[in-house]
């Protein structure tokens, strides 16, 4: 777990001509893929373009009708559980945690299922995941049922951060947030990327976040995907990726990058 | 960086005199190994220096434990770039042990658990009363302004509660008096009574078994529908928004489906009570060796007409209480999905214990009334 921003020359996730249909609609059209290690990679896309698709795609949740995924050249189907979570945190949309588990046995889990350290160690080590995420030590008490939003997203960050691995997928990381919340856990996304090193794939529509934290963006529009930078990406001439990124919500998520990027 | 397909990390300490070097990877994996094997060597040490020059891996586990050595005294040389922000990052945490939750001890527990199910189950008769009382005038308002019944709505639910239940109900009440049947024969045989079998499984099914059978498969089945479709509503919001709009859930929700299994459940009794005769008959034919038409003849001297009635009379009141209890805890479901679980158990179980409660009771008034 190298904390490193230069790119690897070889992907860590290359995703192959994936073709996603659902009865007679496609979704996805050969769409190809690479993440790279330590990149923070924003996939963006109108409302049923097939973002959350893609990502369980990439995880291994969805099976493509056609194209694989390989993991550090191998097919995402043939990592074994136990590989796939230290490999993996998914952050789903709407949390998923466990509703019967206080927010510290959520954390706990994955430690309790996937390593042999003893009690009063996993204890620490979550008291530390939820200090990482943002959380004091009193919220691991409490039931997922008794989070506010912003919360819930920061218990499940914890617990998609609990093994620390390698790639974090995050599903709308800052939807139904306020703006104030959704900036926290975009920093947090930013210092879990730099000082962890964990590469972060973020399925985003939030112009923000993809301005401001991304250092790559993919976006999906017409079953396809562009991938580039952000300049490279407002360069382009599709009309929907102009749109979406010259529109006026994009000038103020403009104006944020600027202001980020100027503070350091 | 380990890729998948690699092997397991490793890691190894090394002593240089009176220096330590942690070499390899040290992660959650690692970290248990790492911890027992170092607090010994530094134990024998005086001086705490640890070498990290050599470490190419570390993870947020592995930086909360430096750290508590840190904090020890013992210094770190030759740390990474890349690991100093890591161990800045995690050595700068606020850490507070995770708080327990209380506990009290086991037979404190036994008791504060005994009087609170207590008095869950005084506010929930309390409840269920109140609600029975909502739910019947609401049906008596629509049936006061017919106009007011929804008539599809109920059409509907006589099919999802009655027609594709059919199957079901007709394959349990031909089981059920197959089972009599076979008990009757073997505990009748030694007093020549045999034949008399044939009343045994004729009436006890008219009286008892069929409407029992019937209400408990619908309670079970439709019951804990209700409960689960409104649940979800509730929980989704769909109630309040219908309230909004100005319309009553218990109209629109609980008059149809009330009025809809107070007309199914007769109905699906009578068809149970047939099929269980039709049981009956085949029993007789393979036990007793009497051929339908004998078998026919025998049961209408066996039967009277109010054994079929005290069993239809009663199937009313069960669909009633079944949908009522059933939308109840549908009403009562707060918040997340899970509490729609919790609370189609909770409708299925008591709508099952009213059923048999209220039989049992009945059983005792009609014997006293000589019916």
């Amino acid at each position: 777990m190298t904390p490193t921003t230069q790119r690897h020359p070889k992907p860590i996730v290359s995703a192959r001509d994936i073709v996603n249909r659902f009865g007679a609609q496609q979704v996805h059209d050969k769409i190809s893929l690479d993440i790279f290690g330590g990149e923070i990679l924003g996939i963006a896309g109108g409302s049923g373009s097939g973002k959350s698709v893609l990502l369980k795609t990439l995880v291994g949740l969805h099976r493509p009708d056609s194209g694989e995924v390989l993991v550090g050249g191998k097919p995402v189907d043939a990592i074994g559980p136990a590989e796939k979570a230290y490999l993996f945190g998914v952050l789903f949309q709407q949390g998923a945690l466990f509703s019967s588990l206080s927010v510290a046995q959520n954390v706990m889990l994955p430690m309790r299922e996937h390593t042999d350290l003893p009690p009063d160690e996993q204890e620490r080590l979550t008291a530390m995941k939820l200090a990482l995420a943002g959380l004091s030590a009193d919220t691991g008490v409490k039931l997922p049922g008794e989070l506010s939003g912003g919360m819930v997203k920061r218990a499940a960050f914890a617990r998609a951060l609990a093994l620390d691995p390698r790639i974090l997928f995050l599903d709308e990381p800052t939807s139904d947030l306020d703006p104030l919340t959704a900036g926290g856990i975009d920093a947090l996304i930013a210092q879990i990327n730099r000082s962890l090193g964990i590469t972060v794939v973020i399925v985003t529509h939030d112009l923000t976040t993809l301005f401001t934290v991304c250092s790559r963006l993919a976006v999906l529009v017409d079953k396809k995907i562009r991938v580039g930078t952000l300049e490279q990406l407002r360069r382009a001439d599709q009309p929907w990726i102009h749109e979406f990124l010259h529109g006026p919500r994009a000038q103020g998520a403009m104006a944020a990058r600027t202001h980020s990027h100027g503070n350091g | 960086m380990p890729l998948p397909g690699q092997v397991a990390p490793a890691i190894a300490i090394s002593s240089e005199g009176d220096r330590l070097a942690l070499e390899g990877v040290l992660d959650i994996r690692t970290l248990h190994e790492v911890q027992k094997s170092l607090r010994q060597a530094l134990k024998q040490r005086k001086t705490g220096a640890l070498d990290l020059a050599k470490l190419s891996g570390l993870d947020t586990p592995g930086a909360l434990f430096l750290c508590g050595l840190g904090d020890k005294g013992v210094e770190f040389t030759g740390v990474r770039a890349e690991h100093r922000a890591l161990l800045d990052l995690v050595c700068g945490l606020e850490l507070k042990p995770l708080r327990k939750p209380k506990s009290d001890p086991r037979w404190r527990q036994l008791i504060t658990d005994l009087g609170r199910s207590a008095d869950e189950a005084w506010h929930d008769t309390l409840d269920v009363i109140t609600f029975i009382g909502r739910a019947t005038s609401a049906v008596a308002d629509a049936l006061i302004r017919p106009r007011s019944l929804r008539l599809p709505s109920i059409s509907r639910q006589i099919h999802d509660t009655g027609i594709t239940a059919l199957p079901i109900i007709g394959l349990m009440a031909v089981m059920i008096s197959i089972v009599i049947g076979y008990q009757g024969v073997a505990q009748l045989r030694p007093y020549g009574g045999e034949e008399f079998t044939i009343n045994l499984v004729a009436v006890s099914m008219l009286r008892e078994m069929g409407v029992l059978v019937t209400a408990i498969m619908v309670a079970g089945r439709s019951g804990s529908a209700f409960t689960a479709e409104i649940g979800v509503m509730k929980a989704r919001d769909e109630v309040d928004a219908l309230n909004v709009m100005g319309m009553d859930p218990m109209a629109l929700l609980v008059v149809p489906r009330v009025v809809g299994l107070v007309i199914t459940l007769p109905l699906l009794t009578f068809f149970s009570d047939v099929m269980g005769l039709v049981g009956g008959a085949m029993i007789s034919q393979v036990q007793l060796g009497v051929s339908p038409v004998q078998y026919v003849d025998r049961v209408r001297h066996a039967l009277y007409a109010s054994d079929l009635f005290v069993g239809i009379f009663k199937a009313p009141i069960f669909g009633f209480l079944i949908a009522v209890i059933g939308c109840m805890h549908g009403l009562r479901v707060r918040g997340s999905a899970d509490s729609v679980g919790r609370e189609t158990t909770r409708a299925v179980v008591k709508a099952i214990f009213v059923v048999i409660v209220l039989d049992a009771l009945f059983s005792i008034l009609f014997e006293k009334l000589g019916l």
